[in-house]
């Protein structure tokens, strides 16, 4: 099944960020919106989480969908570890035992089994989105929506992090809407990626992407060749 | 053995050794126990006051009054304060009262007291005005402070309201009440004592200092302040320690 917005219109600050557009996801793909700042892809992702109601259009397919987030800042409890992070989600129709099993599970796949206890402030900040990744895989939402989880991180914890966004993804093959400004980003985790114009959003480019999250490089022939395509077409 | 101290513990010592110096001096100076008695004799009836008969109902009863006092004012106040932070039309309503009931002068307040009640819930109800003013706008700038990034990401993660309150909220004021219950405690202790010695309950330190200043007793006076002074630090490491509990995320 496909999930679908469908001629939404909205402003924000009187700007007109959406006007008659619609766009659809596929159900167990990454999509990535990659679109200039300031272009209204976290109005978008309200729109979809239900937080913000367009002033027009339709949404389909969304009906009853559970949604988890990982947002740009980790936004995790100070005076809870790592582990209770994780559980404070976790909602009480799921047993004591079993909430603390997920939560370990989780833990071990982002590779912080050694700091389940920790508090957040023990953690670095690249630490602490993993932290975030998991809590977000470990509720089990339907899909999962990105706000530029990378912003701000260098380089080198990006990779890691896209790293083992990607490991969890395979074995889980959640529906993922991650919107970012950056190309990069896009080409590493998208399946899809789709690229939006200056508000009123259009759609300039949707790409499918062959290669597995696993075997992608930015230095290899086909992805240079597809980022220098993105970079043009976002610089329009 | 060599003893060492740090250079915070030393300037602590030689402030102690400091008013025991000004303070034999000033007795030498008066040289008369009706006005001040020296150090040594002073420390001798402050050891003299644990073998007063009655001495554990009289200190245990005025140590009830401040805990009951404190218990009903910490409820108190995270309850209104709770229900303030977050509700800005009550917050409004509520901020004139905690600043009339905190520009009160505490011997107006024992004044009235002391028409309204009876000798032994006066005290008390002194401690809860003057502490429960504290402990609620401290919760109510602590809910004020609460991230909204987390509490948004609490609902998007449709986490239960309760838990929002017990797991989020609570925490995140906690260091605010103990600030608060830091300084209730400090102001109440000293206005419980005022409270007995003028409303006069059958027992209570206040009564007794009362009954040594009638007779003169100069140093009795002043072993009672020194008595209180020791409990209301014993008070104030307590609450630094049930912060440590309390709060060891931060530490």
């Amino acid at each position: 099944m496909k999930l679908e917005l469908e001629n939404i219109c909205i402003d924000f600050r009187e700007i007109a960020l959406y006007r008659d557009f619609s766009i659809g996801f596929d159900e167990g793909k990454i999509t990535c919106i990659l679109g200039p700042s300031g272009c209204g892809k976290t109005t978008l992702l309200n729109i979809i989480g239900n937080i913000v109601k367009p002033d027009r259009g339709n949404l389909s397919g969304f009906e009853g969908k559970i949604i988890s987030y990982i947002f740009q800042d980790p936004r995790l409890l100070p005076w809870k570890t790592v582990k209770g992070n994780i559980e404070f989600v976790l909602g009480k129709e799921i047993p004591p035992e079993e909430r603390e099993q997920l939560a370990d599970h989780f833990i071990r796949l982002v590779e912080l089994d050694d700091f389940a206890g920790y508090y957040p402030s023990k953690l670095s900040g690249g630490m602490r989105q993993r932290v975030s990744i998991a809590r977000a895989f470990a509720y089990s939402s339907d899909i999962i929506l990105m706000d530029e989880p990378l912003k701000g991180l260098d380089i080198k914890l990006k990779l890691n992090l896209i790293k083992t966004f990607s490991r969890i993804w395979e074995k889980d093959k959640r529906t993922v809407i991650f919107v970012t400004h950056e190309v990069d980003e896009a080409l590493l985790l998208g399946n899809e990626i789709i690229v939006l114009s200056k508000p009123p959003a259009e759609i300039l480019t949707h790409l499918s992407m062959e290669i597995p999250l696993g075997d992608r490089s930015l230095d290899s022939p086909s992805l240079s060749g597809l980022k220098m395509k993105l970079l043009n077409t976002l610089g329009n | 053995m060599k003893i060492s101290f740090t250079n915070k513990q030393f300037w602590r010592i030689a402030s102690v050794v400091f008013i025991m110096a000004v303070w034999k001096i000033l007795s030498l100076i008066f040289s008369s126990d009706f006005v001040l008695p020296s150090p040594e004799k002073t420390l001798v009836t402050t050891l003299g006051l644990f073998s007063e008969k009655h001495f554990l109902v009289i200190v245990g009863s005025t140590v009830m009054r401040s805990l009951a006092g404190f218990t009903l004012s910490v409820i108190l106040g995270i309850g209104l304060g709770i229900i303030a932070g977050t509700h800005p039309p009550f917050n409004a309503f509520l901020q004139p009262i905690l600043i009339t009931i905190r520009s009160i002068p505490v011997i107006a307040l024992i004044l009235l007291a002391l028409i309204w009640l009876n000798p032994g819930s006066v005290p008390v109800f002194i401690a809860i005005l003057t502490m429960f003013p504290f402990i609620c706008i401290n919760v109510i700038d602590g809910i004020k402070s609460v991230d909204p990034d987390l509490t948004e990401m609490a609902r998007f993660y449709r986490v239960g309201r309760s838990r929002i309150l017990r797991e989020l909220y609570f925490p995140a004021i906690m260091p605010f009440i103990i600030s608060g219950a830091s300084s209730a405690m400090g102001i109440g202790w000293r206005a419980i004592i005022t409270g007995e010695v003028l409303s006069q309950p059958l027992y209570g330190m206040g009564t007794w200092m009362q009954g040594a200043q009638t007779f003169l007793n100069v140093d009795a006076v002043i072993a009672w302040t020194i008595l209180a002074v020791i409990i209301s630090f014993g008070f104030e490491k307590t609450i630094r320690w049930g912060e440590r509990k309390l709060t060891a995320w931060k530490f």
